[in-house]
């Protein structure tokens, strides 16, 4: 399922990261890669901020979308 | 012989903060990524003269070297174009596991390096452990661990990085699995003697990545780039996953490799300050009213309250009744001639102080801004703005040059390389002048004062009319060809909150508030002084001379030849022409001008009854109109330089002056012409025109998007 189904506060694994563009490059250089545990902190009507690895990310609800996890 | 050294490593790890260590200078920094958009370069202490010179680079933070923002561009093209002698880099010890990603890049560059474990202060304080020796050995690199900020370690990571350029062995690459090897060694055969001998592994995984830059300048033939790709689609087939994909899980299986035999990692609080601040101030209902309360309090404090009593008082108490009188006093005693005295006090005090009696606010504004942006907030604020902004066709990142543009335009327009997208960073370039800078808020405080009886509403209506700017440029250009399709998703790394650094909130307030003390210093001062002359001097009776009547003075002369422009917008008097054009060269200009013109207490808001000469040259809203005009207009000459440079394309700076310029003369007109037909009913050419303009502008406004293909 796409990472915006996460409740706030859940931690889930990263399956896939789909499409295949400049955007997806950039968060796989951010850690968003395959079996990556990743942990949603809070979302808001635009966007989650979520922990990857040990950085701290903010990203767009359409992006989270692209980010299959499981 | 000199040895560049180049400062390497992730976005807000503090790179600038050792390198201001490393340097003893005082560059800029903040808290969030993206403060450093062009490399700096300093002399490294110690290493200023003699024999060996070592100059240190500081770089823009990449999170790899296939560069996704403009600044990361800037990276990557330093490290792989002019090859420095050797890389420090530095990594975030809090945040290993994806600061080593960009480590294992950087040892396939070939370039000797020095690996600086920054923060230890903190995983100290975390209770956690690193093995600087299992580490050394296993990245194959001298490893060191330092605090930039607390300036620990510094002496021994400059005695290694300097040894290590010395020595200059050229780093080795991490090795991957076997079959990955394999897919490498036979990119390598394939291409043969194509790859640079110096270090031919770096081009062949590039080409397995499908660089394209790289594919580039490698110029394969037709036939051979075919085969190659072919071979790069079996691999990943074989993979189930794309070359770029295969390449990257496989760094960061290099990395927890490494990471499990070196670091002893604690289970962290899952919940941290940082979080639990962020749960509030990013919440979908708080957000903006959060941030609405702190833009409010940030301006009304530093240009209403706090900002002002101190500026009456340097305008009022200090020029006004301490050095205006005692300057025109001293003069008079020594018998100083009649010239050089109107010369001093009315052109260099009345046109300087005029600007000078704003520093104080102006350092309120940047005191405000330095804590924002050195406490974390600032990355928070692209972020819950970011879905506001996508409805005006811009992003949330367009939002910090916005905000730094609240004090000057110039680092506002460098600011916007963070933006990833071409035509969003355009867009951004273009409007973010429309907001009040620090050097507008003396036409502000002018117009509100001599128009408007000092009127509350009149300066937080300078910065709606900034923000509405912005906001119908959004829309607008996004329907034209030019700018048309979806800004990028939004993705952005966001830095702990920390308590600002006393330090570098004074250090940034400084630099930032004696730029614009300096900048009234001199070019202002040429300017009031050359503008002294040319309204003093000029043709009367046909002979030229130091003229009575003003209207007769060489700048009444130049002022006519254009006034006729401003005619439409209520403000076709030559001496308000001359002042908008002075405000070219820089924005507080206009005010001084207008203290030589009119004399220092009309623009010093020095007491109701001065305001009568300029008031009865402007009606509310001719005066509205002039305030709008110079609001919106080209920004001064720094700003255009700053816009040129980042466009980067003539045309594109002529589109983005003109579009202003266009703008800010058809809403002055309007605010003229219309106000004008309301309060008088006087109806003229002026208001068919501006009517014509409105609704040409609603137009422009609701007409249907323009489909991408």
């Amino acid at each position: 399922m796409p990472l915006t189904f996460t409740a706030a506060g859940k931690t889930v694994k990263i399956v896939k990261v789909k499409g295949k563009d400049d955007t997806v490059r950039f968060l796989q250089n951010l850690g968003f890669v395959e079996g990556e545990p990743v942990a949603v902190i809070s979302e808001n009507a635009g966007g989650l901020i979520v922990r990857i690895k040990d950085g701290r990310v903010a990203i767009s609800k359409e992006m989270a979308c692209r980010i299959l996890v499981a | 012989m000199n040895i560049r050294i180049a400062l390497a490593g992730n976005p807000n790890s503090g790179k600038t903060t050792l390198f201001n260590a490393l340097t003893g200078s005082n560059q800029y920094t903040g808290n969030w990524p993206g403060v450093t958009v062009e490399k700096k370069e300093g002399k490294l202490k110690g290493y200023g003269k003699g024999e060996t010179t070592v100059t240190v680079v500081d770089l823009p933070g990449i999170y790899s070297l296939s560069p996704y923002t403009l600044e990361e561009v800037v990276s990557r093209k330093y490290l792989l174009e002019e090859k420095p002698e050797a890389i420090v880099n530095i990594v975030d010890g809090t945040n290993l596991e994806r600061n080593l990603y960009l480590t294992t890049q950087l040892k396939e560059t070939g370039i000797p390096m020095v690996t600086a474990v920054n923060m230890m202060d903190l995983v100290r304080k975390n209770k956690e452990e690193l093995n600087l020796a299992q580490m050394e050995k296993d990245l194959g690199c001298p490893v060191v661990e330092i605090s930039a900020l607390k300036e620990e370690g510094i002496d021994r990571l400059i005695e290694t990085a300097v040894s290590v350029a010395k020595k200059a062995e050229p780093s080795h690459r991490l090795v991957f699995d076997e079959k990955l090897e394999s897919v490498i060694s036979a990119i390598e055969k394939k291409l043969g003697g194509l790859l640079p001998q110096n270090n031919p592994d770096w081009y062949a995984i590039k080409v397995f990545e499908r660089d394209e830059k790289v594919v580039e300048q490698l110029c394969l033939t037709a036939s051979l780039k075919q085969e190659i790709d072919a071979y790069i689609s079996s691999v990943e087939k074989e993979y189930d996953d794309d070359s770029e994909s295969i390449i990257t899980s496989a760094r960061y299986h290099q990395i927890e490799t490494m990471i499990h035999d070196c670091y002893v990692k604690r289970n962290r609080q899952s919940d941290s300050i940082s979080d639990r601040i962020d749960r509030v101030v990013t919440n979908r209902i708080l957000a903006l009213p959060i941030f609405a309360l702190v833009m409010f309090l940030v301006y009304y404090v530093s240009v209403t309250t706090v900002g002002s009593i101190l500026t009456d008082f340097v305008n009022d108490t200090l020029f006004g009744e301490w050095i205006l009188p005692s300057a025109s006093a001293a003069l008079e005693s020594i018998g100083c001639a009649e010239w050089l005295n109107g010369l001093v006090v009315e052109g260099i005090i009345g046109g300087v102080g005029a600007v000078l009696g704003f520093v104080p606010q102006i350092f309120v504004l940047y005191l405000f801004l330095a804590v924002l942006e050195d406490c974390g907030y600032m990355a928070r604020i692209a972020f819950i703005m970011d879905r506001i902004f996508r409805r005006f066709g811009l992003s949330g990142k367009s939002f910090i040059p916005m905000l730094i543009g609240t004090g000057c335009g110039v680092p506002a327009i460098m600011a916007s390389r963070t933006i990833e997208q071409d035509r969003d960073r355009r867009m951004t370039i273009m409007t973010t002048t429309f907001i009040p800078c620090s050097a507008k808020l003396p036409i502000i405080a002018l117009i509100a004062g001599a128009l408007f009886d000092g009127a509350a509403w009149v300066a937080p209506s300078a910065y709606f009319t900034g923000i509405v700017a912005i906001v119908t440029s959004g829309i607008i250009l996004k329907k034209t060809r030019l700018f048309a399709g979806d800004p990028s998703p939004f993705v952005m790394e966001l830095p702990d909150y920390h308590i600002p650094s006393v330090k570098n909130v004074f250090h940034s307030v400084w630099e930032r508030g004696s730029s614009f003390v300096k900048k009234a210093g001199t070019i202002i001062l040429l300017s009031t002084i050359i503008v002294w002359f040319m309204q003093a001097f000029g043709f009367e009776n046909g002979v030229f001379t130091m003229v009575e009547d003003m209207n007769n003075s060489i700048l009444a002369m130049a002022g006519n030849c254009i006034a006729w422009i401003f005619t439409p917008l209520g403000w076709g008097d030559w001496k308000a022409a001359a002042a908008a054009v002075t405000g070219l060269v820089a924005k507080e200009n206009v005010v001084g001008t207008f203290g030589v013109l009119y004399g220092f207490g009309e623009v010093a808001e020095d007491g109701m009854e001065l305001w009568g000469t300029l008031s009865s040259e402007f009606t509310a809203f001719s005066g509205f109109s002039f305030l709008v005009f110079n609001l919106l207009c080209a920004p001064c000459f720094a700003a255009m330089g700053a816009i040129a440079r980042e466009m980067n394309s003539a045309m594109w700076f002529w589109i983005a002056i003109g579009y202003q310029t266009l703008l800010a003369y058809a809403c002055s007109l309007c605010i003229y012409q219309v106000g004008t037909w309301i309060t008088t009913g006087v109806f003229t050419l002026g208001t068919v025109i501006a009517g014509i303009a409105i609704i040409g502008f609603i137009y422009l406004l609701i007409r249907p998007e323009r489909k991408v293909a």
